[in-house]
């Protein structure tokens, strides 16, 4: 069966590009303008995953308010925010709200199938638990690279994906400083340094409201993050 | 207001001068009356005349000398102050003379206290040089001239009253003299000459003057001082105006702060209006220009995505091998846009994050040893030499931002390097400032562009020229944020940036101060 993608998106050329990407990957693909043509359709019957934009149109935060309202039918349907609009609040805005990424237009093709495709299968690990555990622990860190899920000293720590695969990054070789730029390929983003500095602030912040004593994440002037083993 | 007041002299003048003239004709009409008067009294006494007249000579005897007795006498019932009568007979011989035009001068009326002192000391003084004063020490006899020819003796004697006025003999002061014939029946036996100088019509003008004049002076000082209360309060608030404009704008051009608008209803107040409305004008147009850079770069991010998804749609269809290389020459330009687009936004995001930012303290030459031994590691192209100072030197803010900063000045200094020269990093502390410099061998810059180049899309040196000296591919972007970056990393830290070229000539250093955190 093949998976149900929405695409939310006011500029249809963008809206057609990526859905023909996608289809050509075999997904089946519904295109909505806007709030009032994608809302109805949602309530009819839900994707598999939704990409939005923020603005839609006229409608200039459509897209966090179409969201909301998605959250409320489904909790579990993952959301992907793909819009022009690359300031801090509305990264934050975007997460708060509950999607689980939040990229930049100028992501490429291949990136944004990456992302879908890690999404998917996160789902799917989480529908039917796996009998092989594959995880990478490190010390009190525990990453589940099936559901892409961290745990800090057996609490979970609610990261999303760009996020996991940050940490997954440095996690990987502890001790070793992996500059801004590997960690954004690692993360499949297309973002500036300032951007990856706010995601590991970000992913700080979450460690540090499950331990308050968390340190784990060392900032190498210059060069990158390293991942100090406790 | 001050025409007005300038004709107050003129008027008051006129009006004394009028004044003077009444009292003249008044003191003429009373020496008349005088010499009338005393006539009357000598009219049909030929008897007292004759006595004396028979005695020509001098040997007087004692009728003649009781006849002039009794006329000295009606003459000093009928005298007054300061005025002289005297009876002469046909022959015009001095027969009784009474009184003095000599007076002793008026007192001053004596007023006490400061106003008083300032009458005495400073008014009187300033008067008595514009005023002439009635002489007191005149030559006051009686001229020959006037007895034997004199015209209201003349006239007097032919039996027609008359009066003249005549300059002492000294010519120091004026005396009016009124003749009148004494009646003997139809003939004239002789004439009475009453005198009066003129100096108590004088004196009186004089005093009048003074008062007119003292009354301008205060009118004047009262005039001035209001004037100038008003001219100072005047200067003082456009002073303040001039002070405030001057403080709006900073030497950069920047707004630096909100113009207050002054609430007065006058002029300067509807200036003050007027001025506050153009600054906050130019705010609104400098942050339209700022903005413009992250605005634009939104805009442009949706088409270049619609080309960049094209693209990378078009990449999994069949194409032939020669039209390969349009599609790779298609990504590169639309990678460059993106770079462009992202450094065009950086600004904008840096100072969204500023406004978030936690401070806290580090050490500045950990993070910057930090950073160089990064850049050493990723341009192996380039070499770098870093001078720490012996002491810790903390600041307040944060290291991210720091390392942000570095990045940017290195990036600068490397992009206009010569090649093979090494770029010089340092950090110093003196006293309460620490200073991070960032200095390059290679292009100068124009002296006058050096306060410029921390603002936003401003590259001085010549991008060709930049390419040249670093040797790096042409098209990266290149659009002048980097420093912009730098001052408002700075500007955050409480610190200034500048640059200026290198004393040996030879190319720029770019130096940052930032105040280093008190010791905890």
């Amino acid at each position: 069966m093949s998976r149900r993608i929405a695409i939310v998106e006011d500029d249809a050329a963008i809206r057609e590009n990526v859905a023909d990407t996608l289809r050509r990957q075999g997904y089946e693909v519904a295109t909505h303008p806007d709030r009032s043509h994608a809302l109805p359709a949602f309530k009819s019957r839900l994707p598999d995953l939704a990409i939005v934009d923020i603005g839609l149109g006229a409608d200039v935060d459509g897209g966090f308010t179409l969201v909301r309202e998605l959250r409320a039918m489904s909790d579990q349907l993952p959301i992907i925010f793909l819009t022009a609009r690359d300031s801090d609040f509305d990264l934050v805005s975007g997460l708060r709200l509950g999607a689980d990424d939040y990229l930049t237009k100028n992501i490429s093709m291949p990136h944004l199938l990456a992302r879908i495709a890690a999404l998917f299968r996160r789902i799917d690990v989480l529908r039917s638990p796996p009998k092989v555990e594959e995880t990478v622990d490190r010390g009190p860190l525990r990453l589940d690279l099936k559901r892409m899920t961290a745990t800090w000293r057996g609490a979970p720590v609610d990261l999303t994906l760009t996020e996991f695969w940050m940490v997954h990054a440095l996690a990987k070789y502890p001790g070793h400083v992996k500059s801004r730029d590997s960690l954004m390929s690692d993360a499949n983003l297309v973002v500036d340094d300032a951007t990856v500095t706010s995601h590991i602030k970000r992913i700080r912040k979450k460690f540090l409201a499950a331990d308050a004593a968390f340190d784990a994440i060392d900032t190498v002037y210059g060069m990158g993050y390293r991942w100090v083993a406790g | 207001m001050s025409a007005a007041l300038a004709a107050i002299p003129f008027v008051g003048y006129g009006y004394v001068r009028e004044m003077e003239n009444i009292l003249r004709s008044a003191q003429e009409q009373r020496v008349i009356a005088t010499a009338r008067a005393v006539a009357t009294a000598l009219h049909d006494r030929p008897r007292l005349l004759e006595f004396s007249a028979a005695d020509d000579d001098s040997s007087r005897r004692p009728g003649a000398r009781a006849a002039t007795q009794e006329i000295e006498q009606i003459l000093v019932g009928l005298r007054r102050a300061s005025s002289r009568i005297f009876v002469i007979d046909q022959q015009r011989r001095l027969l009784a003379i009474a009184g003095s035009l000599r007076q002793d001068p008026p007192a001053e009326p004596e007023v006490a206290g400061a106003w008083g002192w300032v009458q005495a000391r400073l008014l009187r003084p300033l008067w008595a040089l514009l005023l002439e004063r009635p002489p007191e020490d005149f030559d006051d006899a009686i001229p020959e001239e006037l007895l034997s020819g004199g015209k209201e003796v003349d006239a007097a004697l032919s039996g027609v009253p008359a009066s003249r006025w005549r300059p002492t003999p000294d010519g120091r002061a004026v005396v009016l003299g009124a003749a009148h014939p004494i009646w003997s029946g139809t003939e004239v036996i002789g004439a009475v000459v009453a005198e009066e100088t003129t100096n108590s019509v004088l004196t009186l003008r004089n005093r009048v003057f003074e008062q007119l004049l003292t009354v301008t002076l205060a009118v004047f000082v009262l005039g001035a001082g209001t004037l100038f209360l008003f001219a100072t309060r005047l200067s003082r608030r456009l002073r303040r105006l001039r002070d405030q404009a001057e403080h709006a704008i900073d030497p950069r051009g920047r707004v630096r702060r909100a113009f207050r608008a002054s609430g007065d209803s006058d002029e300067i107040g509807d200036l003050s209006r007027s001025f506050a409305t153009a600054v906050d004008r130019l705010a609104e147009y400098n942050e339209y220009l700022e903005r413009m850079s992250d605005r634009l770069s939104h805009e442009l991010r949706t088409p270049i995505a619609v080309v960049s998804s094209s693209l990378d749609n078009l990449r999994t269809r069949a194409i032939p091998e020669d039209a390969q290389v349009y599609i790779a020459r298609a990504e590169d330009g639309v990678r460059r846009l993106n770079a462009i687009l992202t450094s065009m936004s950086e600004a904008t995001r840096l100072e969204q994050t500023l406004a978030t930012t936690e401070r806290e303290r580090f050490d500045l030459g950990r993070v910057v040893s930090g950073c160089v031994a990064g850049y050493t590691a990723a341009f192996p192209r380039h070499r770098f030499e870093l001078a720490l100072p012996e002491r810790r030197v903390e600041l307040d803010g944060a290291p991210d931002l720091i390392a942000q900063l570095l990045d940017k000045l290195v990036e600068n200094a490397m992009d206009f390097t010569t090649p093979g020269e090494p770029i010089e990093i340092a950090v110093a502390a003196d006293g309460a400032t620490a200073r991070v410099s960032v200095s390059n061998i290679g292009l100068l810059l124009p002296e006058a562009m050096a306060d410029r180049l921390f603002e936003s899309m401003v590259s001085v040196r010549s991008p060709a020229a930049k390419a040249e000296a670093s040797g790096k591919p042409k098209g990266e972007p290149h659009l002048g944020l980097g420093l912009f970056i730098v001052r408002l990393i700075a500007e955050f830290h409480r610190g200034t940036a500048r640059a200026r070229n290198r004393e040996d000539g030879r190319g720029v250093v770019v130096e940052v101060a930032f105040p280093i955190a008190p010791p905890a």
